[in-house]
């Protein structure tokens, strides 16, 4: 498992890429990955190419993210999913609350 | 090779050490070595093997500290000699110990 | 460079002339020194001054060194006391007996106060690493039986509540995975004022006491308000509403509540995250998917929160089956998971649907083998019978199964991370008026939780002066630096441990708090009062409970609230 964040050129999107498994075990990379980025972050992408499995409490740190970027205001978008994280998406309907792509 | 009575050099590094103390580590030294050659003549004249090693290496340790360089060189090999139970040469030895000692002797308390 | 650290060491030498050499040398490096001129003497100082660090002469009259060193490090145990020989020893077997004996390091005479010093620091260091790792040790094991401890009392406390419905009616069969901690799995029933059968199967977010946290006051809510006769939407409402309320961002339950009318031959049905459960018909053999169409319960504030449900039309020997993700994510010893497709092989290929409930739990047994559970595997089945077979016992009222445990006891140890992130107390009390004696009591509990919560944070952890308080403008001031300081806490914690004993007619809860800040001079409290803005805390404190005794050092404190006929 291993987390990795790029921020764009002018700094205003912060991307955080997830590899293998999705899990509480990533719990301190994810939140570490978006703490402490330059205030100027406006929008947030979750890159799952990588992503083998996700749990329940990723989803619960998708929601911690979506906090911490503002809440209802926050801009999130989860993209390249596989169609095994796609769903797991899809049941807990969080495409309500994220942009699924 | 010959070794000198004193090492002047360790002896000055000892000196800056002990500070004050130096001339009460010198009465230690004087009062503990008396006795230890004593003892010493007593387990060679016993030809107590053991006996002859520890008393010499204990001997051989402060002489070193105080740079008695050739004192503790012949404390070393009558510490051998008992060690490995050859007794033939320790009179011979013990004579040396002794002259040796009355050297040092003299020459830290000329200091 | 880095002043070298202050330590205590024993000198062991029978010669005069070395030991006075050695305890010179020592003294001028700033270390205290202790010494013995034989084995019998250091074994004594070794007890009276424990010392850091052994120098020891190997050959002596007597007791000699190699004992010396075998006996102290027999003693020592785990803790490491570095022993160094004074030796001129120069045969390798003298040298192998010195580290048989324990010993750890070698300086010959002549000494070198250079030399010397290296391996003093060096030996220095290591102790201290060996001292941390030891502690960290002992830490990580006390917080995980702490944590283990805290798991057991949330599923005793759970199982009280959640086991009161009415699942042991006789058309409900259900399997909840038997792990010794509370699971994050909760399975309810019940029968409302219509006779209808609500059932609720949840998969909470993590395990133990946050998991725990939320099936309370979830249980608490579906059976009573089953009981008071609200409906399916607002039980929804009102079950999302507890939960947004009560848990942590990132913590929320997955769950489907189903109404069973069995007059009518209905199902109702809302799922939030479940995956696809089922109504199976095996007269046609047809599955209809029950398909989560809402986010989880506790992600949404009430004003966003949607309810709506969907109705199934029944008949007599139809079956619902409901289950949480572990199923599908049973694993098998290659890391296969059980799958969706496996588990509907296990209808199409059923006879007889009396046996499908354990055909299911057999057909994932199977599956997994030897491995473990990875989540938690909960299956429920209900079979629709009509309606004068339906026989549950309706008994829901507050009685002895509501009555709570006579005793109960918690610990919740706050670290930084928590205290930046939330207010605890919430969580707290919801676990306390889980005894309904303390639920009475509630408003005041909370109150003297709150005060020393907040005194244990504000003066303990955050160490901020109360007195400053005492203008308007430095009670604003008070609460600016109290939040940049939260903001950047980075070490302290405080632990509550809380004890309750009781019984119909009394009982005390003793609320013990512990912070790791320096404490205060609790002697000279009870002067402050009246007009001034700081040291209330403690007065209403004081004024609620029958007992408070501030302890150790002013950073412990103990209340005890009691009620009744306590013996407090």
């Amino acid at each position: 498992m291993a987390i990795t964040s790029v921020i764009s050129a002018d700094g205003s999107e912060l991307t955080i890429a997830v590899e293998g498994r999705f899990d509480f075990s990533s719990h301190q990379d994810f939140r570490r990955a978006y703490e402490g980025q330059p205030s100027q972050v406006a929008r947030y992408v979750v890159d799952l190419q990588e992503t083998t499995y996700l749990d329940s409490s990723a989803l619960g740190m998708l929601l911690l993210l979506k906090d911490y970027a503002g809440g209802d205001e926050a801009d999130i978008s989860v993209v390249n999913c596989s169609d095994d994280v796609r769903k797991i998406l899809a049941i807990s309907n969080f495409e309500q609350l994220f942009t699924i792509k | 090779m010959v070794l000198e009575h004193l090492d002047m050099e360790s002896l000055e590094t000892l000196r800056e050490v002990m500070g004050a103390e130096f001339t009460h580590l010198v009465e230690t030294f004087i009062t503990d070595s008396d006795m230890r050659v004593t003892s010493i003549a007593e387990t060679v004249n016993a030809a107590d093997a053991d006996a002859i090693r520890r008393a010499a290496h204990s001997l051989k340790g402060s002489a070193s500290n105080m740079g008695a360089l050739s004192l503790a060189d012949l404390c070393r090999r009558l510490e051998s000699m008992g060690a490995e139970s050859k007794l033939e040469e320790t009179h011979d030895l013990l004579e040396q110990v002794r002259k040796e000692y009355s050297l040092v002797r003299e020459a830290l308390q000329a200091l | 460079m880095l002043t070298p650290a202050v330590i205590k060491i024993l000198v062991v030498d029978d010669n005069p002339t070395d030991r006075l050499v050695l305890e010179t040398i020592l003294r001028k490096q700033g270390h205290q020194v202790v010494s013995a001129d034989n084995g019998l003497t250091a074994l004594q100082l070794f007890q009276q001054e424990q010392p850091d660090l052994i120098l020891l002469d190997a050959l002596m009259p007597g007791m000699d060194g190699f004992e010396v060193a075998e006996r102290i490090k027999k003693q020592v145990g785990e803790d490491f006391i570095p022993i160094i020989f004074l030796t001129s020893l120069q045969d390798a077997d003298s040298l192998a007996r010195c580290l048989d004996a324990g010993g750890d390091d070698f300086i010959s005479k002549p000494y070198n106060s250079l030399i010397l010093r290296a391996k003093i620091n060096a030996f220095t260091r290591m102790r201290a690493m060996n001292h941390t790792l030891l502690t960290n040790r002992d830490q990580i094991s006390e917080h995980n039986r702490m944590l283990i401890r805290e798991q057991e009392v949330a599923k005793r406390v759970f199982d009280k509540v959640a086991h009161v419905g009415c699942l042991d009616a006789d058309n409900i069969k259900h399997s909840l995975s038997a792990v010794s901690v509370f699971n994050g799995d909760v399975v309810l029933a019940g029968v409302n004022a219509l006779g209808n059968l609500m059932v609720f199967l949840g998969d909470f977010t993590g395990h133990g006491l946050d998991a725990a946290l939320g099936a309370m006051p979830l249980a608490q809510t579906f059976y009573s308000m089953i009981e008071k006769g609200f409906n399916h939407q607002d039980i929804l409402v009102e079950i999302n509403k507890k939960l947004n309320e009560v848990l942590p961002v990132g913590v929320f339950c997955c769950g489907l509540l189903a109404e069973i009318n069995f007059h009518e031959g209905t199902i109702k049905v809302w799922n939030g995250g479940l995956p696809d459960c089922v109504i199976y018909k095996p007269a046609s053999g047809e599955l209809s998917l029950l398909k989560s169409r809402h986010l989880p319960l506790g992600v949404l504030p009430a004003s966003q929160f949607n309810s709506r449900a969907e109705m199934y039309d029944v008949h007599v020997g139809d079956r619902l089956y409901l289950w949480s993700d572990g199923i599908h994510e049973a694993e098998n010893h290659r890391g296969e998971q059980f799958g969706e497709q496996r588990l509907f092989d296990v209808f199409q290929n059923n006879s007889r649907p009396e046996s499908l409930f354990n055909e299911v739990n057999a057909a994932v047994n199977q599956f997994i083998g030897a491995s473990e559970h990875t989540d938690d595997i909960s299956v429920m089945e209900i079979t629709l019978v009509s309606p004068e077979n339906f026989k549950a016992s309706h008994v829901l009222t507050q009685d002895s199964s509501f009555a709570g445990p006579d005793k109960w006891s918690m610990s919740y140890e706050l670290n930084p991370d928590t205290l930046r992130s939330f207010n605890p107390l919430p969580l707290m009390l919801n676990v306390i008026v889980q005894v309904p004696m303390l639920r009475t009591f509630s408003g005041q509990i909370y109150t003297v939780l709150t005060e020393l919560f907040n005194n244990a944070l504000d003066h303990g952890v955050l160490k901020l002066e109360s007195a400053t308080k005492n203008s308007s403008e430095g009670f604003s001031h008070y609460y600016q630096s109290r939040e940049v300081l939260l903001q950047n806490l980075q070490a302290g914690s405080i632990r509550f441990d809380l004890d309750y004993q009781g019984g119909r007619k009394g009982g005390a809860l003793i609320i013990d708090v512990v912070d790791s800040g320096d404490g205060f001079d609790y002697q000279n409290l009870g002067l402050a009062g009246g007009d001034v803005y700081s040291g209330r805390g403690v007065h209403l404190v004081a004024k609620l409970c029958s007992t408070l005794e501030y302890r150790g050092r002013g950073n412990a404190v103990r209340a005890v609230y009691s009620w009744g006929e306590s013996a407090f």
